[in-house]
């Protein structure tokens, strides 16, 4: 076991290989900060789109049983299993320019690709799936005999939701929630296609490794692993160890 | 106006009026019952008979196929009520107490639908006066505080009734609360459940497979066999002459 952890660790020591001195401000002046602020504030709007979407859905596929559940987990699981340059290209084909889709947004002003719409939506494709089905998981772990007696008690569904479901997935959710922060984030291959402009974290990672080399990727390399891992590593820790009652 | 003011106008009703018709995988079910304000009813029957599939039908936890349930005149079924339009408490094995509220969260659970202008106690008896009433009595005072998956298992039943207790409501159903429980604790809580119905009047219809629990409880008992009733009347009329060879062995 702690050879296996040990081998699967072993690429972090990476991070302090001799690269020469670092370069905090990137390939060229600013270009880090810009990356970073890219990633931050777009990833976090793509979250807050796949949470108040993702939530609803993930709390009507717990309440399914059988055969309904099953199809609607295997459409979902298309989307999480689709490799993300395929993805990717996929996308383009499908929202892009060219398309008759991506010509009606062109002319209400919103560009389908290389924006930071086509940023937000790609990293959306890649998460909610994701999302959706931890956060099933956290929602069917809370009994439904839970919500029923609060019925019983004269609470309407939508209150019951708001009382007994959502205090007690709560953890759950945060743990779907940082998954899908991690999947969108670190999203490279769709993106790539997608919105290589602005180019978030990943793709100026990649611009330096080409352009400018290790001592420009390094800072950037430090910062994305910082801001993907901590959060979602705790709140599955946290998660994990608050499992449920009754 | 309040669900239970609106109720409670209308005196002339009986409680309960129920023709419950479900399919089961064995046989199925098909039950009347009728039960006026105050009345105490056993549902007597042996384990699997469709005692517990009566009672969560009226509840609402599950649906029956066919059939009419009428509680105070108002239909609960058909079309299927929502759980928050069905003013009564339902008491099982399970204590269902929200682990992540405390004691007093719990058992004021249900005073929060009735701030929002849900169903509920319309009560003469302010809410803070009447929830302290429960804690007293229900000896809650040391765990009032603590978190509801921290009390130990005779303290979490207590909660339970507290929290049912709490709307006042016109109708108690019992599944085997007590099956868990052990003798002294069972004994208890009997006498504490009869003391609540003599104090607010509720019918209860109460439903065991353990003859001594229900006669503590209930003076008249209708007997379910297979899904169908084969019996009502006092404990004794039964006793004296029981209508099916199953229910004598039962009875002996």
């Amino acid at each position: 076991m702690l050879a296996f952890t040990l081998m699967l660790l072993y690429p972090l020591s990476g991070l302090g290989a001799p690269t020469g001195p670092w370069k905090w401000g990137g390939g060229y002046p600013g270009s880090t900060m810009a990356a970073v602020k890219v990633s931050l504030a777009l990833t976090a709007l793509a979250l807050l789109l796949v949470i108040i979407a993702g939530t609803p859905v993930a709390y009507y596929l717990a309440r399914r049983e059988g055969v309904e559940r099953a199809i609607w987990e295997g459409a979902l699981l298309i989307s999480v299993l689709l490799p993300p340059l395929a993805l990717g290209i996929l996308l383009s084909l499908s929202f892009g320019p060219m398309t008759a889709l991506g010509g009606w947004l062109a002319r209400l002003g919103v560009a389908s690709a290389n924006s930071a719409t086509a940023f937000v939506a790609t990293q959306f494709y890649v998460s909610a799936g994701y999302y959706v089905l931890a956060a099933r998981a956290a929602f069917a772990a809370v009994p439904r005999e839970l919500e029923q007696a609060a019925g019983l008690l004269g609470l309407n569904p939508l209150r019951v939701f708001w009382r007994v479901t959502l205090p007690l997935a709560r953890l759950g959710l945060a743990a779907a929630a940082s998954l899908a922060w991690a999947r969108a984030l670190g999203e490279f291959g769709a993106i790539i296609v997608t919105a290589y402009y602005p180019s978030g974290m990943p793709v100026q990672i990649w611009i330096n490794l080409q352009e400018a080399g290790l001592p420009a990727v390094m800072p950037l390399l430090l910062i994305f692993l910082l801001s993907a891992l901590p959060l979602p590593w705790l709140l599955h820790l946290a998660a994990r160890r608050s499992q449920v009652y009754v | 106006m309040s669900e239970m003011t609106r109720f409670g106008a209308r005196l002339n009703h009986p409680v309960l009026e129920a023709h419950i018709v479900k399919a089961r995988r064995e046989f199925s079910v098909d039950v009347r019952l009728s039960m006026g304000r105050g009345e105490r009813l056993a549902l007597f029957g042996a384990s699997g008979a469709g005692k517990s599939t009566v009672l969560s039908c009226i509840a609402g936890f599950e649906s029956p196929d066919q059939g009419e349930i009428r509680l105070l005149g108002s239909t609960l079924f058909p079309p299927s009520a929502p759980l928050h339009r069905r003013p009564l408490a339902y008491l099982t094995q399970k204590d269902l107490l929200f682990p992540h509220l405390t004691v007093a969260e719990n058992v004021c659970f249900a005073l929060d639908g009735v701030a929002a202008g849900g169903g509920g106690a319309g009560g003469r008896v302010p809410a803070a006066a009447w929830v302290e009433e429960l804690k007293r009595r229900l000896e809650l005072e040391s765990v009032w505080e603590a978190p509801a998956r921290a009390v130990s298992g005779g303290q979490a039943r207590r909660v339970a009734i507290a929290r049912m207790l709490v709307r006042r409501p016109p109708l108690v159903l019992l599944d085997e609360p007590f099956a868990s429980l052990d003798n002294l604790l069972i004994f208890e809580l009997l006498e504490m459940l009869l003391e609540w119905q003599h104090a607010l009047n509720f019918a209860l219809l109460a439903a065991d497979h353990r003859r001594e629990i229900l006669v503590r409880l209930c003076p008249r008992v209708a007997v379910i066999e297979r899904g169908r009733l084969v019996q009502e009347g006092t404990w004794e009329e039964v006793a004296a002459a029981p209508a099916t060879p199953a229910l004598a062995r039962l009875l002996a």
